[in-house]
């Protein structure tokens, strides 16, 4: 292993980017995302760090059932991010459609139909603990020695 | 100057330094009393699908017949954990946090029962419901044709041009009427009400 790709491994750990974006849920799931930022459970002590901006972000929380409005845009939010890249589906809704996968609801889940999802956190909403721990376990094994898994 | 020292001095503190660069609060966790998702007491399962129609997530919570016996399961990604099932369950065989120990501390349960609604606009009195209704053929065997009966025990009968509903509480939920129906005008509802047991009796 090259000294660079230590330098990169550590940097990496310390400095996760995240984006959240919220595709038609009932914002419990964002309440519980920014629950995870107020200083209870406070995630940039892990070196997490959320700013909306998918062109920084490594990591992409979504959130909710996918509404038609968002098939496109989910998926230009996602080519915008720079690799090396990770999609985390928070709770029930990319998973399942949850309570709106009835009849009559303009909704089309699961999201893993328009971007790959790494990590699933169910729940209606998941504790931020699950969100934190679910970003924090996937993240390594994504970012940890990309350069030199890549053919 | 002797503040600008005191800071400097403050900040070089190895101890500081390693709190500053490392995690500061211990990770939380769980609470004992949190809601996950319902779990397998050691209580066996009847198979009476109560869990199954409280239960407002889509797809959350099924009872399969394994080998000899029921099973409920829950699937992670459709349930929303509001604990519902282990509330209604009669023999307790679901468990998630302290719901079962406060439902027996408060001896809440559901009560339900079955609701029969006609429609007057769409009722075309053919008496399809009354006849084909497997807790009226027990009743009244001679029931046949056009609903009317003879016996006022049935749940319901054609009376004077219309379905008259007499007795809502024989009802058994099957919703062979819904199914007969040729335009949609009698619903069966399931019908659930939180009941506090031994208030009225103490």
């Amino acid at each position: 292993m090259s000294i660079l790709q230590k330098i990169k491994n550590t940097v990496r750990s310390r400095s996760i980017h995240v984006s959240y974006v919220d595709v038609g849920s009932c914002n419990g799931c964002d309440i519980e995302v920014l629950a995870c930022l107020a200083p209870r459970y406070d995630i940039e002590q892990y070196g997490i760090y959320v700013h909306n901006n998918p062109r920084e972000a490594d990591v992409l929380l979504v959130i909710g059932s996918v509404t038609p409005q968002w098939v496109d845009k989910l998926r230009d939010i996602w080519d915008k991010i720079p690799e090396p890249k990770v999609a985390v589906a928070i709770g029930n809704c990319p998973i399942s459609g949850c309570v709106y996968a009835r009849r009559g609801t303009l909704t089309s889940p699961p999201v893993e139909k328009y971007i790959p999802i790494a990590a699933q956190v169910p729940g209606c909403p998941p504790r931020p603990t699950e969100i934190l721990n679910a970003i924090l376990s996937v993240a390594p094994l994504i970012f940890k020695d990309y350069e030199e898994k890549q053919p | 100057m002797r503040s600008i020292v005191y800071y400097v001095r403050e900040f070089l503190r190895p101890e500081w330094i390693r709190k500053f660069f490392s995690v500061k609060t211990a990770p939380l966790e769980t609470p004992s009393y949190f809601k996950g998702y319902p779990t397998r007491t050691e209580k066996e399962c009847t198979g009476c699908f109560t869990c199954m129609m409280i239960c407002p997530a889509p797809g959350a919570i099924a009872v399969l017949r394994k080998k000899d016996e029921w099973e409920p399961e829950v699937y992670p990604g459709h349930c929303i954990r509001c604990g519902l099932c282990v509330e209604a369950c009669p023999e307790g065989v679901l468990s998630s946090g302290r719901i079962l120990d406060v439902t027996r501390r408060d001896r809440t349960a559901f009560a339900s029962w079955y609701h029969l609604d006609v429609d007057d606009n769409l009722c075309m009195r053919c008496g399809n419901c009354c006849v084909s209704c497997p807790v009226n053929r027990q009743i009244d065997p001679q029931l046949a044709g056009t609903g009317t009966s003879a016996s006022d025990e049935v749940i319901m009968r054609i009376e004077g041009g219309r379905v008259r509903i007499l007795h809502m509480e024989k009802c058994t939920g099957c919703t062979t009427c819904e199914t007969q129906c040729p335009n949609r005008a009698i619903r069966v509802a399931r019908m659930v009400e939180g009941v506090q047991l031994g208030e009225a009796e103490a």
